[in-house]
C-alpha cells in the first residue's frame, strides 16, 4: 500500500476499466482521473481493495458554464496523497449508482448532492434531505447553475 | 423489553446547537439513533458564488464560531494558490499562530463540555476559565474573540510588536501550568475515568469506512494530522508530535485531544521564537484567473477541505466546503447503538459536535 501512488493506481483502474481513463490535470494539489459513471462502483471496489480501506473525504458535484447539460462528481479521496475520480452525468436526469454499500460514509455526501443538484443515487433504499427542510418545495435543485444565475 | 424512540432536539437543554436525532432504546439500553442536520444551514457554498472574493472571506468565517479562522486560512490559500501568490513567511508564522490558538480554545471548550456532561462541574468551570487566556490573546492581537477578521488574500491584517509578547507569553505559561494540572486530574479521576472507558469504542476499519478524521480518528490509532501529512506553510518548518491512542473509546478521545493542547502551546512558542520579520501581506488583485484548487488543512476537529474553481473573474464560480464535523456526524448513529442510555452524552460529546459547521 506505501508503494501505491497514483500513476500505480491509474495504471490498476485503466486495466480494471478496459481503456485508458483521462488524466484531468487542471485541478491544483490533486490528481484527477475522469472514469466511465457506469464502472464507478467498480473503482471505488478497487480502491477501497488496494488501500484496505479507502477515505473518502467528499463528493462535490458541479456544472461548468457552458457545459450546462452536464454535472460532474468528484469524489476526493485522501491516501497519503490525495486523489479526484471524475464522473459526468446527463443533467436532464441524472443517476449514478450509490457508493454506500463500499463506503458508508458517503451517506451524508450523497444526499446533500441528491438534493442539491438533483442526482437520483440508484442501489440505496432513499436519499432524504440532509440540509434543506423536508418540505422543500422551491422549485430546482438548489445549487444548479442555472437557478444560481436566475 | 419493547422498544421506545426518543427524540432529542432540535432544541434541547443537552445540546447547544440544534440537532435533530431520534434515539431507540429498550430499558436502559441504546439499540440505535438517527440525525437530522439541516437547522443552521445558511447555504453559504451557493452565496460563495454570489459574492466576490474579499467578500467570501467573510462569509467563511461565518461557517463556525469556534473555528473561524482556519476557515478564512483555507479559503485565502486557495485563492493565493490559484493567484500564485507567494504569501510573506510572517504572514504564514502569523496565520499558523491563530491557528493554534483556535486549537487549543477549541479543545478547551470541548473538554469543559464533556466534564459537564458527566457532571464534573469543576472541571468545566476551570477549563472554560482557562480557554479565555486563549481568547484575550486573539483578542489582543486581532480585535476579535470569535470572529478575527485575521485574514486577507496576500496575508494577514495584523502584526505583532513588541508590546504583545509579554502578554503571550503570559499567557501561554499560565495556559501551560493550567493544562499539566488538568491532564492529571484527567488521568486520574475516578469518576471521568468510570463514565468514558471503553464507552462506544471505535475500530480503525470503522474510521475508515466512514471518513472520520481530526481527534476521533487519532484516538482510535488513525494515524493523520494534515499539518504533517499535508503541510501548508509554515507547518513544513515546525516540529510537533501527531498524538495518537489505541483504545478508540470516550476516555482515548479525551486525552488525544488533552495531549494536543500542549503540543499546540509549544507550538505557539516555536511560531512567536521563529517569527520572521518583513510585510505581513502582499497586494492581491480583485479578478482570479481561471483555475480550480484543493486545500486540505488541519481544523480543531480535523481535516478540513476547499475545493475552488475561479473562472477568471471576481466571483468563485464553485466552492466546496467539507467541515471535519459532517463526517464525525456520519458516524454518531453507529457509536449511538448497543451503548447504556447514560453513556449518550458522553457518545455525543466525544465527537465534539459544531453542528454549524456541518450545516454550513
Amino acid at each position: 500500500m506505501d508503494k501505491v501512488n497514483f500513476e500505480v493506481l491509474r495504471e490498476q483502474i485503466d486495466s480494471l476499466v478496459g481503456s485508458k481513463c483521462e488524466v484531468y490535470d487542471a485541478i491544483g494539489n490533486d490528481d484527477a482521473l475522469i472514469i466511465p459513471s457506469e464502472r464507478l462502483m467498480d473503482v471505488v471496489a478497487l480502491i477501497d481493495q488496494i488501500f484496505d480501506g479507502a477515505h473518502l473525504t467528499t463528493i462535490t458535484a458541479q456544472q461548468r458554464a457552458g457545459q450546462l447539460d452536464l454535472i460532474e462528481l468528484m469524489y476526493h479521496f485522501y491516501q497519503k496523497f490525495a486523489f479526484t475520480i471524475i464522473v459526468r452525468l446527463q443533467a436532464e436526469a441524472p443517476s449514478i449508482a450509490s457508493i454506500l454499500s463500499i463506503l458508508p460514509g458517503a451517506d451524508f455526501y450523497e444526499r446533500e448532492v441528491a438534493e442539491m443538484f438533483g442526482v437520483k443515487f440508484t442501489g440505496r433504499t432513499e436519499t432524504p434531505p440532509l440540509l434543506l427542510p423536508d418540505d422543500w418545495d422551491q422549485g430546482p435543485p438548489f445549487i444548479r447553475k442555472e437557478v444560481i444565475d436566475e | 423489553m419493547s422498544k421506545i424512540s426518543i427524540p432529542i432536539g432540535p432544541q434541547h437543554p443537552l445540546l447547544k446547537e440544534p440537532l435533530s436525532m431520534k434515539i431507540d432504546i429498550s430499558g436502559e439500553k441504546v439499540l440505535g439513533g438517527s440525525l437530522r442536520l439541516g437547522y443552521v444551514h445558511r447555504g453559504i457554498e451557493r452565496l460563495a458564488q454570489k459574492r466576490n472574493y474579499v467578500q467570501t472571506i467573510h462569509l467563511v468565517e461565518r461557517v463556525c464560531g469556534i473555528c473561524s479562522h482556519i476557515h478564512t486560512t483555507t479559503f485565502c490559500q486557495a485563492v493565493e494558490s490559484l493567484l500564485k501568490l507567494e504569501v510573506p513567511p510572517r504572514a504564514q508564522y502569523l496565520r499558523a499562530l491563530m491557528c493554534e490558538l483556535e486549537r487549543i480554545h477549541s479543545h478547551l471548550l470541548w473538554l469543559g463540555i464533556l466534564a459537564k456532561h458527566v457532571g464534573l462541574d469543576t472541571i468545566f468551570m476551570h477549563t472554560w476559565h482557562d480557554r479565555e487566556l486563549a481568547l484575550d490573546v486573539m483578542e489582543e492581537i486581532t480585535g476579535g474573540r470569535v470572529l478575527h477578521g485575521a485574514n486577507q488574500i496576500g496575508g494577514v491584517r495584523f502584526d505583532l510588536d513588541e508590546s504583545h509578547f509579554p502578554m503571550i507569553h503570559a499567557n501561554l505559561e499560565k495556559l501551560r501550568s493550567q493544562i499539566l494540572g488538568l491532564l492529571d486530574i484527567l488521568e486520574n479521576e475516578p469518576a471521568l475515568i468510570a463514565r468514558t472507558k471503553g464507552v462506544a469504542p471505535v475500530s480503525q476499519k470503522t474510521i475508515r469506512q466512514y471518513g472520520v478524521v481530526g481527534p476521533v480518528a487519532r484516538a482510535s490509532g488513525v494515524d493523520v494530522d494534515m499539518r504533517r501529512d499535508n503541510p501548508l506553510p509554515p507547518y513544513d518548518q515546525l516540529k510537533f508530535s501527531v498524538v495518537t491512542m489505541p483504545d478508540g473509546d470516550a476516555w482515548a478521545r479525551t486525552i488525544v485531544r488533552a495531549e494536543e493542547i500542549r503540543e499546540s502551546l509549544n507550538l505557539c512558542e516555536m511560531i512567536l521564537e521563529d517569527l520572521p520579520d518583513g510585510e505581513v501581506s502582499k497586494r492581491a488583485p480583485r479578478n482570479v484567473p481561471e483555475g480550480e484548487v484543493i486545500i486540505r488543512s488541519e481544523a480543531p476537529r480535523g481535516e478540513l477541505f476547499y475545493y475552488l474553481r475561479s473562472d477568471g473573474t471576481d466571483q468563485p464560480a464553485r466552492l466546496k466546503i467539507r467541515t471535519p464535523t459532517l463526517a464525525a456526524l456520519c458516524l454518531l448513529p453507529v457509536q449511538m447503538s448497543d451503548i447504556q442510555v447514560a453513556d449518550i452524552p458522553v457518545v455525543l460529546a466525544g465527537v465534539d459536535l459544531c453542528v454549524a459547521c456541518a450545516d454550513r
